[in-house]
């Protein structure tokens, strides 16, 4: 009885997961299929792959550049607001200067703005600056639009530390370096981990800032997939099955590698122990 | 040298003086106790000496020397904390080291030594590549002790360090500690609200009630001659009796005495209370020559077999702490004998006399 229940389980999460996982099979087999093919009613399940959507693809320079804008401009951003994040949660958590209060709050209110509503005095900002079509200062956008989220749920995490820690380093000759990296660091890094994916994600779909503030020399995957899709008339279905599946790489790798750590993290710092 | 000296420190949260203007010194090589009840200050005052929080107002000085405003890492105070914190992915003798290694003026051979010295103090050898996971929070709360004293520090700092422990970890901890002191002769200063704690390790205890210091002596100078009534309240289980009396023509005259106590020549004004100590009082069945009759109202086993029992005597209770069983039952007549020269008489809460 209870294993047939066990197996009826499983079955229904099988199905679920199926369901949703359904687009990402389509748009990944559809890559190797012809036009056709794709198009063909009812769907076909058998068909002779074909590397000719990735040769298509590739055969345009631009899409190497375009990839490795993505890569750069997502981990770049990441890296700089996770690391920026982490120092600001650690002086909010610890010295909680007057205001933190306040300024938590500043902080959680960029991230209620909706992007587009800054749009046109970003735009103009940058342009007055020079800052357009500039790797270093798109970058740097992307790196102030993840740091009030990285912010919230790392001072989250570090809370959750026991100031005894920094206490016993500081009593035994630790300098605040070490303390930070060598003692508090390896203690969240769950909350690490988790704000780095949540922005990595956000960066990495980034159309509109990407479109707005830069340029021919900035575009990203998001950017050429909005392009290339129109780009013979009608929708050219060969290039967005192609794009969209390496589009999803990089995702699916770093969510995988961290997949133990994004549980803990998406609780946003509430299951963890003490000491 | 390592001579302690708190020169009219402040400390203050708010409206609160958790510190109020403490002037007072700790002798080099001393051990000494700070003992009080929750919230008197005690933590906060060897936290400044730490420096992990700064005073208010006044200045901290360690063999002369100004730390006033000196980081925790700069003063050289080795500290054991309420939690022992560790790293726990290294081993004992790892954490014991640690320490040192960002020290450049001691050299590895130097650490090794001190580690295995500090390793046989504690007795703690066979553990020496044990990890930190793997040890009970006694063993843990060992391995702290040695790292704060591995580094020689001339001051070790101690914050409750037994709070959170069982008798037995308790019971070795202490043992542990009377052996570092005894063969390292260092300046420390033990923070505890366990009397017996302090009776026991301390060479001077420094007793505190609301940020103040109320008397700094011996352990037994404490105990049989508190300044305070609360000193006498505070230490001894039970605490000292405090019975009213009353200033009368022929001294002071109380409802527990059967002949008045002789007044001493300046009396000054206010409340004046006895205090004794039950174990001084002595109860009997029948009467005798300066007994008081009295009810017996409660009686319970106390510590070590003792029995402790409560007579009712003309309106005031006196707790009496004898080694035999009271010679009659509850609801009967005890005759109580206070000896005179047992009494401490108190104005307004501070000694004047006995």
């Amino acid at each position: 009885m209870t294993r047939l229940r066990a197996t009826l389980y499983y079955g229904i999460l099988w199905l679920i997961s199926l369901c949703f996982f359904a687009p990402i099979g389509w748009i990944v087999l559809s890559s190797f299929k012809t036009q056709n093919e794709i198009l063909a009613m009812p769907p076909k399940l058998l068909f002779s792959p074909t590397f000719d959507n990735y040769r298509a693809l590739f055969a345009n320079d631009g899409i190497f550049k375009q990839i490795a804008n993505s890569v750069f401009l997502s981990l770049g951003a990441v890296i700089v607001a996770v690391v920026v994040s982490f120092l600001a949660a650690f002086c909010f958590s610890r010295f909680k200067p007057r205001g933190t209060d306040f300024l938590m709050f500043l902080l959680l209110s960029i991230r209620m703005l909706p992007g587009p509503a800054v749009i046109l005095p970003v735009f103009l900002m940058y342009v007055a600056f020079g800052w357009k079509d500039s790797h270093l200062w798109l970058l740097l956008f992307y790196a102030m639009f993840s740091i009030p989220f990285s912010v919230w749920i790392l001072k989250g995490f570090l809370d959750g530390v026991s100031t005894r820690y920094d206490e016993t380093g500081l009593v035994n000759g630790g300098s605040w370096m070490h303390i930070i990296f060598k003692v508090v660091l390896p203690q969240v890094r769950p909350g690490l981990i988790a704000a780095f994916i949540f922005n990595l994600i956000f960066v990495w779909n980034e159309y509109l800032f990407n479109f707005i503030i830069g340029g021919v020399n900035t575009q990203n995957i998001p950017y050429a997939l909005m392009v290339g899709t129109y780009s013979d008339g009608g929708l050219n279905w060969t290039f967005i099955s192609a794009m969209t599946s390496i589009y999803m790489v990089l995702p699916i790798v770093f969510i995988f590698i961290f997949q133990k750590y994004l549980l803990v993290g998406m609780t946003f710092g509430t299951v963890r122990g003490e000491v | 040298m390592a001579e302690i000296i708190i020169d009219h420190v402040t400390k203050r949260f708010g409206a609160l003086a958790a510190v109020d203007d403490i002037d007072m010194s700790f002798a080099d090589g001393e051990v000494a106790c700070l003992l009080g009840p929750s919230g008197c200050g005690k933590t906060t005052l060897m936290r400044m000496l730490a420096g992990l929080e700064q005073p208010t107002s006044g200045r901290i000085l360690f063999g002369g020397k100004d730390v006033t405003r000196l980081p925790p890492g700069k003063r050289n105070v080795g500290m054991v904390f309420q939690y022992p914190v560790m790293y726990p992915t290294l081993s004992v003798s790892e954490n014991l080291n640690l320490p040192m290694k960002y020290d450049k003026s001691v050299s590895p051979a130097e650490r090794q030594r001190r580690v295995d010295e500090v390793l046989d103090v504690l007795d703690m050898r066979p553990m020496a590549r044990a990890f930190i996971e793997d040890l009970d929070i006694g063993s843990r709360q060992k391995v702290a002790i040695g790292r704060a004293v591995a580094r020689q520090s001339e001051i070790v700092l101690f914050d409750e360090p037994t709070t959170n422990m069982g008798v037995n970890a308790k019971l070795q901890l202490i043992h542990a500690f009377k052996q570092v002191t005894r063969r390292l002769r260092q300046t420390i200063v033990y923070v505890t609200h366990d009397q017996t704690e302090a009776m026991t390790l301390a060479d001077k205890i420094a007793l505190m009630k609301d940020g103040k210091i109320l008397q700094y002596d011996g352990p037994h100078v404490l105990y049989s001659q508190p300044s305070t009534a609360f000193g006498g309240w505070f230490m001894g289980n039970p605490g000292m009796n405090f019975i009213p009396a009353t200033r009368q023509t022929g001294g002071i005259a109380s409802p527990i005495l059967a002949q008045p106590l002789p007044a001493p020549s300046h009396l000054p004004q206010g409340e004046i209370t006895i205090g004794i100590r039950p174990e001084r009082v002595e109860m009997s069945a029948e009467p005798g020559p300066g007994s008081v009759p009295g009810v017996l109202v409660d009686q319970a086993v106390g510590i070590a077999g003792r029995y402790l029992t409560t007579v009712r005597v003309d309106g005031a209770k006196v707790k009496v702490n004898t080694a035999g069983a009271p010679p009659v039952g509850l609801g009967d007549t005890v005759h109580l004998s206070v000896p005179h020269a047992r009494v401490i008489l108190f104005v307004d809460g501070n000694r004047v006399a006995g």
